[in-house]
């Protein structure tokens, strides 16, 4: 197998039985590495975009606990500390899965868990530290876990502002902190509720389940998400999420809703973002059993459907939240993960799609970088 | 008998003996399931997280029988352990 050379793309794969790793010079021909941590699933991995060589992997054994393991070599070796994260004994709760890794502003790292939770570590994932603030949040055991469970699965750090972040959590939804994690303020204004004609407001409780959230690549003060209940923007000064849904499929025109899991931004393109409609929460499939790729390069106003490429009839599967990324080329390339194991991708920013791997397991997350860094 | 404290040999699973080098039993003292764990963690650190959570409860899919009986919901400190005994350590069916 051919060393990986600074620069070849390299996307990681988590899946429920491992983690797979794929290389490329040209984004062409692809190598692939392992099966790592067989039989385990994996929900989040991801290559430190810092340094370029780290491979950070959330490794769930729903028997012997989570742990957050690296690798610097593609996968050559990897190391496993002597524990994960750990809520503390008076808190009563035990993690018992990584949802997500977040390389920081800073060199450390923080991890997103189930039972919801923040996470930090200083020294590689060998010790991590409770974020109280957010933990402990009084309510806490009004908290309702989605359909996954109550899990943190959002951490999104604000570039240049050390103290600010926000998390979204399923089902208690989007926590923002300005103050380095001491104090969190519930963000969760002008979201559709669970009941008819009931719209959440900002820093009050109630029910609503983020899918995800990701900010815009040119502006991190405008965020896209995905929720249960629909697909929003969000930038400075609004006093609320607006719902951006123009030329999105609709399935049920009493509630117009629509629903998916992941959303991506571009990785340079202002206002360019993508998600994967599914049917519904009833059913949450892709939409017809026709894959496609939305992309709106407007903020939202307009979405386009991208299927060049894609399965358009028969494609009965689930494209999770952490299941589509971009990596940071140019043209962008994009990558998304089904439930039933197929790996497509796009070399052009989502035009024309082809298939990178087959066969593996339902896919949970991936992420692509750039080997080396750019 | 070591030291007053019961000789006890304890199996591993597949899945956790690449903290004990392979090996799939190790001989220890200690007078209580707790105090197993604790030892076996010293000797092959990592292994004690593997098995208890964060309340120090043995994790949820993690069985433990002594000499073929499974100790159930006890507590690592209520489980008295006896010269001669084998713990042996399963992880549960299930899953798919």
């Amino acid at each position: 197998m051919a060393e990986p050379k600074k620069g070849d793309t390299v996307v990681t794969v988590g899946t429920r039985k491992g983690v797979f790793l794929f290389v490329s010079r040209d984004r062409k021909s692809w190598t692939s590495r392992g099966p790592y941590f067989e039989g385990e699933t994996v929900r989040h991995a991801i290559l430190d975009p810092w340094d370029g060589k780290t491979i950070w992997a959330g490794v769930t054994s729903e028997h012997f606990g989570p742990i957050v393991a690296r690798t610097r070599n593609l996968g050559g070796s990897w190391t496993t500390p002597k524990e994960g994260p750990r809520f503390p004994k008076e808190s009563g709760i035990t993690v018992t899965r990584i949802w997500q890794i977040q390389p920081g502003l800073d060199g450390e790292l923080w991890a997103g868990v189930e039972p919801a939770g923040l996470f930090r570590s200083d020294d590689g994932a060998t010790s991590w530290s409770s974020v109280a603030g957010l933990n402990d949040q009084p309510d806490r055991k009004e908290w309702p876990p989605g359909n996954g469970g109550l899990c943190l699965h959002t951490i999104l750090p604000y570039p240049g502002q050390r103290k600010r972040m926000m998390i979204g959590i399923s089902a208690a939804g989007l926590f923002g902190t300005n103050d380095g994690g001491v104090s969190w303020r519930k963000m969760n204004g002008g979201i559709r509720g669970f009941t008819p004609d009931k719209v959440l407001k900002d820093g009050e409780g109630g029910v609503t389940c983020p899918h995800k959230i990701v900010r815009d690549a040119k502006d991190p003060a405008v965020l896209y998400m995905q929720n249960h209940r629909g697909v929003y923007r969000r930038t400075r000064g609004d006093p609320a999420w607006t719902i951006i849904e123009k030329g999105l499929p609709v399935v049920n025109k009493k509630d117009p809703s629509s629903f998916g899991f992941p959303v991506i931004a571009h990785p340079y393109d202002r206002g360019t973002a993508f998600i994967v409609p599914m049917e519904g929460d009833f059913n949450r499939v892709v939409h017809k059993g026709a894959m496609a790729v939305f992309r709106t390069t407007d903020g939202g106003k307009r979405w386009e459907r991208l299927s060049k490429g894609l399965p358009q009839k028969d494609a009965w599967f689930t494209v999770l939240r952490d299941a589509m990324r971009t990596d940071d080329s140019d043209p962008a390339g994009i990558y998304v993960g089904t439930t039933t194991g197929q790996l497509y991708y796009s070399r052009d920013g989502g035009d024309r799609w082809q298939l990178l791997a087959d066969h593996l397991q339902p896919i949970q997350s991936v992420e692509a970088g750039t080997f080396g860094g750019r | 008998m070591v030291g007053g404290e019961p000789r006890v040999r304890v199996w591993l699973p597949r899945a956790l003996r690449e903290y004990s080098g392979g090996e799939d039993t190790v001989e220890l003292s200690g007078a209580t399931l707790a105090k197993v764990i604790e030892r076996l963690n010293a000797r092959f650190p990592g292994l004690g997280y593997r098995l208890l959570d964060d309340q120090g409860r043995m994790r949820r899919y993690v069985l433990v029988f002594v000499n073929e009986d499974s100790v159930g919901d006890a507590g690592p400190d209520a489980v008295r352990l006896r010269d001669g005994d084998t713990v042996h350590i399963v992880p549960s069916v299930a899953g798919g």
